[in-house]
């Protein structure tokens, strides 16, 4: 018998397995040869008991059963097997007669899946059997997915709940209750689920439940919990309303989810974008939010705002020198202090600042990490500057106890910059802009202090920082050149060496050295620049001795933290040899202040560099407090009288007495002495007569570029100077008459 | 009783299946079973490979064989439910090889007891002994005619 495939349904097995029970053999054999013919499995059992024996061993797909046999009858046998585990779900279709009302009844009360009236009609039993086996695996079907969501609801700590309108509470499924720390038979009513909250959370929950209600919209809120056995969870209730025909609210369903671990997560992912990590002081991004919030309440209620911007003073210097942990603990260190000088708050998130009251913005207060050694503090109300003003102080007065870092004290002072909403800018962008100009002009008025912001200050900055950006590139462009100075002999009519002087050619203009150089030793720009000095210094004593055999020296002024170089030596040594002119072509002027200052470090330089024949100079001598025991012992070849005593020649008495001691100092010392800064014959005939025979100044010749030294040379060579032949002029001892207070003051002529 | 049996199932068997009133002695396997359910009986085995007709009658009988006894044994101590068993097993399969008269006499001996579970049936069980024998003799006449 070739089966015809009545079966076509995806769904079902290729061969269904039935279980047939009958104690008729006529029926047994025709309704199985029936089945098999139609696609079907059969297994043929005579009695109730046999059914039950072979199912403890096997399970088929249905089990069709004669409902009348003697022995265990047809309903017995399905009460039998339906306590049976795993067959409680098992189809079970009860074959009845015609006649037989009240067997319909009792086998659906068995437990029977379906019944069917015995029937020679083949095909309606196989249909009938085809739709128990469909109907049967959709409900596994079902059962599966069932369980399956159980499962993911009891991994996700997911659970659901029905509520309908004037039922009572809440209905939890096992999951959900499992989410409260709960399971059946408990049951969780409103009541004890607004007891797990604390006062306002319970207030803000009815608060929600009644705007929800009211609105018939969707539910969605977080509700910390403290669960009976006393843990803290966050737990997530998501609900959505259901409506009856006529659209009125009739409950809702949805989900409660604890989400605990997921915002402990969260929590600590905002914390690292918004914290910094060395100081636990809230990051840039995060100073930034809070102060677009303050401001925002700020324009709302009227108030100032007051945004202050502190920068270490010299904190690179101590990174330097200590190293970068001790740099790092020093900021820990500064923030901890920071931290009390405001009412600083750690516990800001977004939502919190737009659900709270509004006097919130309080809570924005902070004081924050920048950048590098730049903190910011945020005064989110202030009544007018001296709140902040005060603020202020109480940051310097504690930056002014030492620290103790890399195992030594370190002091560390501050510049404050301070910028007012809505006074000094309108966003967040402006204040910070305007409390870094304010804080600039504190550093570049000697630092550790504080300064509001003035209109006037910001042209300087603007100003000031396209220099520092432009300054940057100077070197890599080829922008620097030097100017030279000669110095001269004025007996003699001759030049005895040149003074190379720095100057920055940008965007074609000639920035005058007061412009940059005060710049480039802030930014620290001034050791390469130097650096670069004394190497074209001595390209250009290359090519002058080519040209006409220049001997001399030529002299370039050196910070002194470049003396601190240890390869100083090394690295002139390197740039003359490059150019093949000796040592003594290059001489370095160091300032008396910045000499003074360093005496220590600097020293051991100078002799190593007054023992390969490189020449000191001390330039401005007579502004600083020169140790003259020191003086007296240092390698050094020259001493520059500085201009400011030059310009006052024969106009102050001081002046030429100034001029007088220096000159005697130098020659005692047996050092040369040269005055800078004459720009008249006046000076140059006073200078002559007390003993100074060797100048510089704007007389004789002003800073030039290099050729343009050669063209001046032919002029003295020419004898063709105004000044040549002039110093020894008769009329000056009158002139130091009047200067020495013996007689009316000098008039310069106009 | 039985006379308002006969009367319900005459009808229902027809003329050719008359079981009470005696078959005409000439042909009795050829009225006794029905020639249509015969033939959807044959539908389920086109070919006869499977010798399926043989196969059902040959189950009829030994399903009458093991139901005599317990009939017997039902009317000697007078259990009702036993008879009506008996009455309800032979009356589907009954009906399945075209025993149609015996089938309606089952199913009016099973509702007899149902309606009257006391009632004496002894009428009923001669007259269904008498129709069993008539199927059974049919049935032979079949088998022996290779059906």
């Amino acid at each position: 018998m070739t089966p015809r495939h009545t079966l076509a349904d995806d769904d079902l097995p290729e061969q269904p397995q039935v279980l047939l029970v009958d104690d008729d053999e006529v029926n047994l054999l025709l309704t199985s040869m029936a089945l098999r013919e139609r696609g079907f499995a059969i297994t043929e059992a005579t009695s109730g008991e046999q059914a039950i024996q072979i199912l403890t061993a096997w399970v088929p797909d249905v089990v069709v059963l004669d409902a009348v046999m003697p022995g265990l009858d047809g309903f017995q046998t399905c009460r039998a097997l339906r306590a049976m585990p795993s067959i409680e779900s098992l189809p079970v279709l009860m074959l009845t007669g015609l006649d037989d009302d009240a067997s319909i009844t009792r086998a659906y009360e068995a437990g029977a899946t379906d019944f069917f009236v015995k029937s020679t009609q083949w095909s309606l039993l196989a249909g009938r059997l085809t739709y128990l086996l469909r109907a049967a695996r959709t409900r596994a079907e079902l059962e599966r997915s069932k369980s399956r969501l159980a499962r993911a609801q009891d991994l996700a700590r997911m659970g659901s709940f029905d509520w309908r309108r004037g039922h009572g509470g809440p209905v939890f499924s096992v999951e959900g209750l499992r989410v409260f720390g709960m399971g059946p038979p408990d049951v969780l009513g409103f009541r004890a689920l607004l007891r797990m909250l604390s006062d306002d959370d319970r207030n803000g929950l009815v608060q929600v439940l009644h705007d929800v209600m009211r609105h018939s919209t969707v539910l969605a809120t977080d509700i910390p919990a403290t669960l009976h056995d006393g843990r803290q969870r966050i737990v997530h209730v998501e609900a959505e309303p259901e409506f009856n025909e006529n659209g009125s609210l009739i409950g809702y369903t949805g989900i409660v989810q604890d989400v605990t671990d997921r915002r402990m997560a969260e929590d600590k992912i905002r914390h690292l974008a918004n914290f910094d990590t060395l100081t636990g002081l809230p990051n840039r991004r995060q100073l930034i939010w809070r102060a677009e919030r303050a401001l925002e309440h700020g324009r709302r209620l009227n108030h100032q705002v007051a945004l202050l911007l502190i920068d270490l003073d010299r904190f690179k210097v101590i990174n330097d020198t200590l190293g970068h942990s001790a740099g790092d603990e020093l900021l820990m260190e500064v923030a901890r202090r920071l931290r009390s000088c405001v009412r600083h708050s750690d516990q800001v998130t977004d939502a919190s600042i737009e659900s709270l009251s509004s006097r919130s913005h309080r809570s924005l207060e902070a004081v924050g990490r920048y950048g590098g050694d730049e903190f910011v503090a945020l005064l989110p109300e202030v009544l007018d500057e001296r709140d902040a003003e005060r603020v202020a102080t109480r940051i310097l007065d504690l930056m002014r106890e030492p620290i103790f870092v890399g195992g030594q004290e370190c002091f560390v002072t501050a510049s404050v910059g301070i910028a007012l909403y809505p006074r000094d800018g309108a966003s967040v962008a402006d204040l910070l802009r305007n409390s870094d100009i304010a804080m600039y002009s504190v550093k570049s008025t000697g630092r550790n202090s504080s300064s509001m912001y003035r209109p006037a200050l910001a042209g300087q900055g603007r100003k000031k920082l396209e220099l520092e950006t432009a300054l940057h590139k100077a070197l890599e462009r080829g922008e620097l050149v030097l100017h030279y100075q000669p110095k001269v002999d004025v007996r003699g009519a001759k030049m005895v060496g040149v003074e190379a002087l720095m100057r920055w050619r940008h965007d074609n203009v000639l920035v005058p050295p007061l412009d940059f150089i005060p710049l480039a030793e802030e930014t620290g720009l001034i050791v390469p620049f130097s650096e670069w000095a004394i190497g074209e210094a001595a390209r250009q004593a290359g090519i002058w001795r080519k040209n006409f055999g220049f001997s001399d020296s030529i002299a370039v002024n050196l910070p002194n933290r470049l003396f601190e170089r240890f390869d100083l030596v090394e690295y002139i040594h390197n740039a003359v040899t490059k150019y093949g002119v000796p040592h003594h072509a290059i001489e370095l002027e160091i300032t008396e202040g910045g000499l003074m200052q360093d005496l220590q470090n600097v020293i051991p330089a100078l002799h190593r560099l007054n023992e390969i024949g490189v020449e000191i100079s001390i330039d401005d001598f007579g502004t600083g407090y020169s140790s003259l025991a020191y003086l007296t012992r240092l390698p050094i070849s020259e001493l520059k009288i500085d201009k400011s005593f030059v310009r006052d020649l024969g106009i102050t008495r001081e002046s030429s007495a100034v001029v007088t001691a220096i000159i005697a100092l130098a020659r005692s010392l047996g050092l040369r002495v040269i005055a800078e800064g004459v720009e008249n014959l006046r000076q140059m005939k006073v200078l002559n007569r007390l003993g100074c025979e060797l100048m510089q100044g704007f007389l004789f010749c002003r800073p030039k570029p290099a050729d343009e030294i050669e063209t001046w040379l032919q002029t003295i060579l020419t004898g063709k100077a105004s000044w040549i032949g002039k110093a020894d002029d008769a009329e000056i001892a009158e002139v130091l008459r009047f200067a020495d207070g013996r007689g009316p003051r000098f008039k310069p002529a106009s | 009783m039985f006379s308002s049996s006969v009367s319900v199932h005459t009808p229902v068997a027809g003329d050719d299946a008359s079981v009470g009133g005696g078959a005409p002695s000439g042909a009795p396997g050829r009225t006794v079973l029905d020639p249509v359910a015969l033939a959807r009986l044959q539908e389920l085995d086109p070919t006869g490979a499977n010798q399926l007709l043989q196969r059902v009658l040959k189950a009829f009988q030994t399903s009458v064989a093991r139901l005599r006894p317990q009939a017997e044994a039902a009317r000697r101590s007078g259990d009702n439910a036993a008879i009506r068993l008996v009455a309800h097993t032979l009356k589907s399969s009954s009906a399945s090889i075209g025993a149609l008269g015996l089938s309606a006499l089952c199913a009016h001996i099973e509702a007899s007891v149902r309606a009257e579970p006391g009632a004496d049936q002894t009428a009923n069980l001669d007259t269904l002994a008498a129709a069993l024998d008539d199927v059974m003799g049919a049935i032979e006449l079949r088998l022996r005619e290779g059906v």
